[in-house]
């Protein structure tokens, strides 16, 4: 990359310009330009190129400062901060349940698993155990979740190296899933349907058989996928040796998940710590050895499939029962369910508080306007989302608002890893790079 | 592809010279499947904070929630943070994460929507104020994880930064310097991250006012490139 393969002279300022260089006298020099300056110029400078915040790899917020030598990345600086959605900030004025509503927005690739992480904080705190159904309900939306994720990851991803094909079906096949995340919750994306204590209604009669439906028809997407990419010539030539994380330089730079995966690091938080039952099924952690963004790639698509296995054991075995706490001070009183009309009122619950108990209609009130209160302490809990770690720090002082609400995201933190993995790459790569990484930048500001 | 480029120089975005955490090193080509017992069991509360009180005499521990808690000073935590990084027992070799909590001197109303919602009003006291920065430390061979708190004053708030020991520490001491003003001396290139770096005031503190805030750029006619500004007179 270096000029100086091309030149046979160093450049020096004490070359005389005598048209004959002073080592060789039989050698010719150019003479009559500046062209000694010139090859100082580019021998001895380098370029910083700021990429971003406009590149789809970068989802808009996201500027990378590049120092270049030619076309070799001597140095990569991410620079972040544009988002400014204030979320940690905001959560300190909302009440406990409304923080879920708020926590959705940060990643919005993978919108349940903040939702989850801080539901778990908050029952953490208040010592709750939440209903088997509830929590079985949440692992197959997660995992459907985290299926969704990776779609979106191969298809961005692929779209970056130019695979437009791959694009499409990604997010063709992520509809389906958000079809179904819309039939439980109301919205394809910022749910709030998990809550602090469950999960804010039941879920609806044909919630299998979509399941069932779903599972039936991702198989052969993701199969598509494999097929355009794994061989892939182009594919495999872009990705494989690009961006090298081993493990103990993941771990250094807190990378987890998929990328501490792919470098032979077999640690998954869903085996290492259990939660919310996962501990009763039976699924795998796919691992690779290479730890380049090939690997990424392959432990990601071999993910989705554990996903599958998982939803399906979750599926087989969904208890039934409530869906929230049975403490009253925790949970509304209404049985909310999605009426055929679409609005979330039981219609036996409107008569109970306009006919019988001004007191239960006291107490929705004040569970809906002030919330419940949460005994004061500090917790953090972690769960593994598509991305990796995902954790939650939350500090209450005893009143019915977190005093901080303080999410671990591991966007924010694997961007640290960008400058290693980049460096002595072509800027070409750099694209690679950010995209095996599978940053959401919104998880990355808070 | 060609191996990691060095090269020498810096400038404002100066990410090298971070050591990667020699813990690592120790880490070995075969991670075991931590929580399947392979390589040693994962330390239970009690046996972490008797290891470290035996360690450190002077340290105070706490368990909330399942959750252990080492309370440390500002001058002992990198002494603190390496034997848990090094120790074989305990061998941290990830840093989960840093973030902080502050708890501002004097009376504090919580609710500031009082006179709108009827929501009751909370207050707290404390003669000083006091930025928490909690180091949440996991060991991956171990499977276990706990929390290193740190208390400093927040009018003077400086904590010694631990990028030597985990270069994940940067973005997040950076963070926090921008959010809650704790310097961190020893970090490589402390600016801010989130905010713009002639900012005024750090939102997350308590006493940072929610909304109605006016633009606090102390320049805002000219923003300098950053290899010009000085950064440490818009901090003060």
């Amino acid at each position: 990359m270096s000029i100086d393969q091309h030149s046979t002279e160093p450049a020096s300022a004490e070359v005389p310009a005598t048209g004959t260089s002073a080592d060789d006298p039989n050698e010719l020099f150019v003479e009559g330009a500046d062209w000694e300056t010139v090859v100082d110029a580019i021998e001895d400078d380098t370029l910083t190129v700021n990429m971003g915040p406009q590149h789809p790899s970068t989802h808009g917020v996201l500027r990378l400062v590049l120092e270049l030598d030619g076309e070799t990345v001597l140095r990569v600086s991410p620079i972040i901060g544009y988002l400014h959605t204030g979320i940690e900030k905001n959560a300190e004025y909302r009440t406990w349940v409304q923080g879920s509503t708020f926590v959705t927005r940060m990643d919005y690739v993978a919108p349940l698993f903040n939702e989850w992480v801080y539901c778990m904080g908050v029952e953490r705190l208040l010592d709750v155990q939440v209903p088997e159904r509830a929590q079985a309900v949440r692992v197959i939306l997660s995992e459907f979740n985290r299926i969704s994720s990776h779609l979106v990851w191969v298809a961005t991803g692929g779209m970056e190296l130019g695979a437009t094909t791959v694009m499409t079906n990604g997010f063709g096949a992520r509809e389906h899933i958000l079809d179904l995340f819309e039939s439980q919750s109301g919205l394809r994306m910022n749910h709030a349907y998990y809550r602090p204590g469950g999960l804010a209604q039941d879920v609806t009669d044909d919630f299998v058989e979509r399941c069932e439906s779903l599972l039936r028809y991702l198989p052969g997407k993701i199969g598509e996928l494999e097929d355009l990419l794994t061989h892939n010539p182009i594919f495999v030539d872009r990705t494989q040796g690009i961006g090298v994380l081993t493990g103990e330089e993941a771990l250094a730079f807190g990378v987890t998940g998929p990328m501490l995966r792919a470098a032979g690091v077999p640690h998954d938080l869903r085996k290492a710590q259990p939660h919310s039952g996962y501990e009763q099924y039976d699924f795998a952690v796919p691992t690779e050895t290479a730890g380049d963004s090939y690997a990424r790639y392959l432990v990601r698509i071999a993910e989705m499939r554990e996903s599958m296995k998982i939803i399906r054991q979750a599926l087989d075995t969904l208890p039934g029962g409530e869906v929230m706490v049975s403490d009253k001070k925790i949970r509304w009183p209404s049985q909310q369910a999605l009426g055929p009309d679409g609005s979330g009122n039981d219609p036996e619950y409107i008569r109970h508080i306009m006919g019988e108990s001004m007191e239960s209609l006291i107490n929705h009130f004040k569970l809906v306007t002030q919330g419940f209160t949460v005994p004061a302490g500090q917790v953090y809990i972690a769960t593994e989302s598509p991305r990796g770690e995902l954790g939650c720090a939350l500090t209450s002082n005893g009143t019915n608002k977190p005093y901080r609400l303080h999410l671990r995201d591991s966007s924010f933190v694997g961007l640290q890893a960008m400058d290693h993995m980049s460096r002595g790459h072509s800027i070409s790569d750099v694209i690679v790079v950010v995209a095996s990484l599978d940053p959401v930048m919104g998880g990355c500001d808070r | 592809m060609s191996s990691a480029h060095t090269s020498s120089g810096s400038s404002a975005y100066d990410t090298s010279g971070l050591p990667l955490a020699s813990a690592a090193g120790r880490l070995g080509t075969d991670v075991p499947a931590p929580g399947r017992g392979t390589n040693g069991s994962s330390l239970t509360n009690e046996q972490l904070r008797e290891r470290l009180l035996t360690r450190f005499p002077d340290l105070r521990a706490d368990e909330y929630r399942g959750e252990l808690t080492v309370f440390v000073e500002p001058g002992q935590l990198l002494e603190v943070a390496t034997y848990c990084r090094d120790d074989e027992e305990i061998a941290c070799e990830l840093l989960s994460d840093l973030s902080a909590v502050h708890w501002p001197a004097g009376d504090h109303v919580i609710e500031r929507q009082i006179s709108t919602t009827g929501w009751p009003e909370y207050r707290t006291s404390r003669e000083h104020g006091v930025v928490e920065v909690n180091y949440l430390l996991r060991s991956v061979r171990r499977n276990h994880r706990f929390r290193v708190s740190v208390g400093t004053p927040d009018d003077a708030a400086r904590i010694p930064s631990v990028t030597s020991l985990w270069p994940t520490a940067n973005f997040h001491e950076r963070e926090v310097f921008d959010m809650f003003g704790v310097e961190f001396p020893g970090h490589p290139n402390l600016v801010r991250i989130l905010m713009p770096d002639d900012w005024l005031g750090h939102p997350q503190r308590k006493d940072y006012p929610l909304g109605g805030v006016e633009i606090n750029y102390e320049n805002d006619k000219f923003i300098p490139p950053p290899h010009e500004r000085n950064l440490r007179e818009v901090v003060e």
